[in-house]
């Protein structure tokens, strides 16, 4: 009798396990949408609230948090309702990347302007301190092939398709202070660092600070270049020109089984803000009629 | 003197004041940890105020005039720690006494060594493990709004990692109550489980006790399983499936990537933890204490 019930247990132990593996297919419209998002202070999150019009926001209530791309490309690969941001050149085949306001999240696109999800990232200068000599060399290898291939290794999108290579000026020596957007500063960093290494008497400084410091610096002259992560606007520094680096584009992603294809950047902000009320998009029923 | 004895002397103070290094470093790393929270955590405290922040309802760092409380991950932690003590002691109390009495005898130690097994898994498995089992099954098959993270799944998931804590202090203590009062009980006709029960859990009551503490001090302080599973949205808690945040996830989340004033606020949260477990690990010794002084009266 003993044993019948060990054995008993043991076979319903296994079963339920093996019932954790079985899953239904086709897409249940009616499920409440799992808000994916990064933790604080994470570049994508920060740019991805920028993009929609919902700056320095909250989550909202019912949000699950995923440190990292990889964590995030998982619970979307697993969780039907899912939904979630990631930088586009992370983005897998075992997620669905969504079109936004029916434009599809490709490079082409991003370096076309038409996609919604992407910001320039740019350098702002003042024209007559790059006119020659350290400076400009610089800035000539932020348009070259070498750097073309750092930016697209970083998975950040480079927007010109035949870059010259960079000519090494072996007499070139001295230093170069850049500032400004945290956005861009990862990939400058990279860049200064690969710069150092064709011109090892240049030293280039990179440090943060926010877009509104790039601006700042570069025109009182504090920084050579300033780094900036939206579209230039010349009224925050009259006397500079910006000269774009690459585009980072996000795209939005939702589970294989999802049957969206289309989202406009309105319905995102109503699912991702936390102060929509009743405007507020919960359940994928709303938005897959 | 002559000169070898001198040399004798001054090696052995060298290696007296090589061990007393030893000794004196574990106080001492103890202390600057001490120190390093307490002292960057202290004008934090001054500029929102003690209150403000423990019984602050909203956490928002990223906003421009940013709000710290951590009441609702107060709250969280509080409730993980609860239902995972409650699930991981009830099942590991009942290991601990088949174990001791019901279990074949020649496989108690095999069950033993593989309960200590699941001491030697690297917490971020454990995660893995309720992120992929756990959490699916939860949503697809128990929870009623289709969320699988929060208190229920890292409950779940705590409780498997403080069984063995649980299992072999309880363990012990059963084996540390003298055997005659089992027999004891048993010539006054009761039946095996009354035995169990009734006398020999009750007089391994305080080690048992010290177990639980001790396993409530490793719930309340995980944190690499527990952000895996727990969802991490920073709000008060109102169901076993909703997205919460606890005191670690809380500091881990942002460790890596905030800067300025927030780490601080992270910093003070680390403080708040550290006051939890050191009240837990006071009361453990103090059980400890008073189970060994029942143990030495009961033997003489």
């Amino acid at each position: 009798m003993k044993k019948i019930i060990v054995f008993v247990s043991i076979i319903a132990l296994v079963l339920s396990f093996a019932s954790c593996g079985s899953k239904s297919s086709g897409f249940d419209t009616s499920k409440n949408i799992s808000v994916t998002a990064r933790e604080d202070g994470s570049g994508t999150k920060s740019a991805y609230m920028e993009l929609i019009g919902l700056k320095g926001k909250a989550d909202p209530a019912n949000v699950v948090i995923q440190t990292g791309t990889a964590a995030v490309l998982a619970e979307v690969k697993n969780n039907p309702s899912a939904i979630a941001y990631e930088s586009l050149g992370y983005i897998t085949d075992d997620v669905k990347s969504v079109s936004v306001n029916g434009v599809a999240a490709n490079a082409d696109n991003i370096k076309n302007g038409t996609y919604k999800l992407s910001r320039p990232l740019s350098v702002v200068y003042k024209d007559s301190n790059v006119k020659s000599g350290l400076n400009k060399a610089f800035l000539a290898f932020l348009g070259s092939k070498d750097a073309q291939s750092i930016i697209s290794d970083n998975k950040y999108v480079s927007i010109y398709d035949t870059a010259p290579e960079y000519t090494i000026d072996s007499t070139l020596s001295g230093s170069i202070d850049v500032s400004g957007s945290t956005s861009l500063q990862p990939l400058m960093i990279k860049l200064a660092a690969e710069y150092e290494k064709l011109q090892p008497n240049v030293k280039v400084t990179v440090s943060g600070g926010g877009s509104g410091t790039g601006y700042k610096n570069a025109e009182n002259g504090t920084s050579a270049f300033g780094m900036i992560s939206a579209v230039f606007d010349k009224t925050n520094a009259p006397s500079c020109v910006s000269y774009t680096v690459a585009k980072d584009g996000i795209a939005v992603i939702v589970n294989k089984q999802n049957t969206i294809s289309n989202i406009t950047v309105d319905q995102l902000k109503a699912i991702y803000n936390k102060d929509a009320g009743k405007d507020a998009i919960t359940t994928w029923s709303q938005l897959i009629k | 003197m002559n000169k070898a004895y001198s040399f004798i002397r001054a090696r052995e103070s060298f290696m007296k004041a090589i061990f007393i290094f030893c000794a004196v470093f574990s106080v001492f790393a103890l202390l600057s940890i001490c120190a390093f929270l307490f002292i960057s955590a202290f004008p934090f405290f001054a500029k929102t105020g003690v209150f403000q922040f423990l019984f602050g309802t909203k956490w928002d760092i990223t906003s421009a005039t940013p709000s710290y409380g951590i009441l609702p991950m107060i709250i969280a932690s509080l409730y993980v720690t609860a239902l995972s003590t409650v699930i991981g002691v009830t099942i590991g109390l009942l290991t601990a006494v088949s174990l001791y009495k019901f279990c074949n005898k020649k496989i108690v130690n095999n069950i033993k060594q593989l309960i200590n097994l699941l001491a030697g898994i690297p917490s971020v498995i454990y995660g893995l493990f309720g992120l992929i089992i756990v959490v699916p099954f939860l949503r697809d098959n128990v929870s009623s709004n289709g969320v699988g993270y929060g208190i229920l799944a890292a409950s779940i998931v705590l409780s498997i990692m403080i069984l063995p804590t649980v299992v072999s202090v309880s363990y012990d203590a059963l084996c540390a109550v003298p055997s005659s009062y089992f027999e004891g009980s048993l010539a006054l006709g009761a039946t095996n489980e009354q035995a169990v029960f009734k006398v020999m859990v009750p007089a391994a009551k305080s080690g048992i006790l010290a177990g639980v503490v001790l396993a409530i001090g490793r719930a309340i302080g995980e944190t690499m399983a527990v952000i895996m599973v727990i969802g991490g949205s920073p709000v008060m808690p109102k169901g076993i499936f909703q997205s919460v945040r606890t005191l670690t996830a809380n500091i881990a989340m942002g460790a890596t990537e905030l800067t300025g004033e927030a780490v601080n606020a992270l910093i003070a949260t680390g403080v708040v933890l550290f006051v939890f477990t050191l009240i837990l690990n006071i009361s453990f010794s103090l059980l400890k204490n008073r189970g060994e002084e029942k143990n030495a009266k009961r033997k003489t």
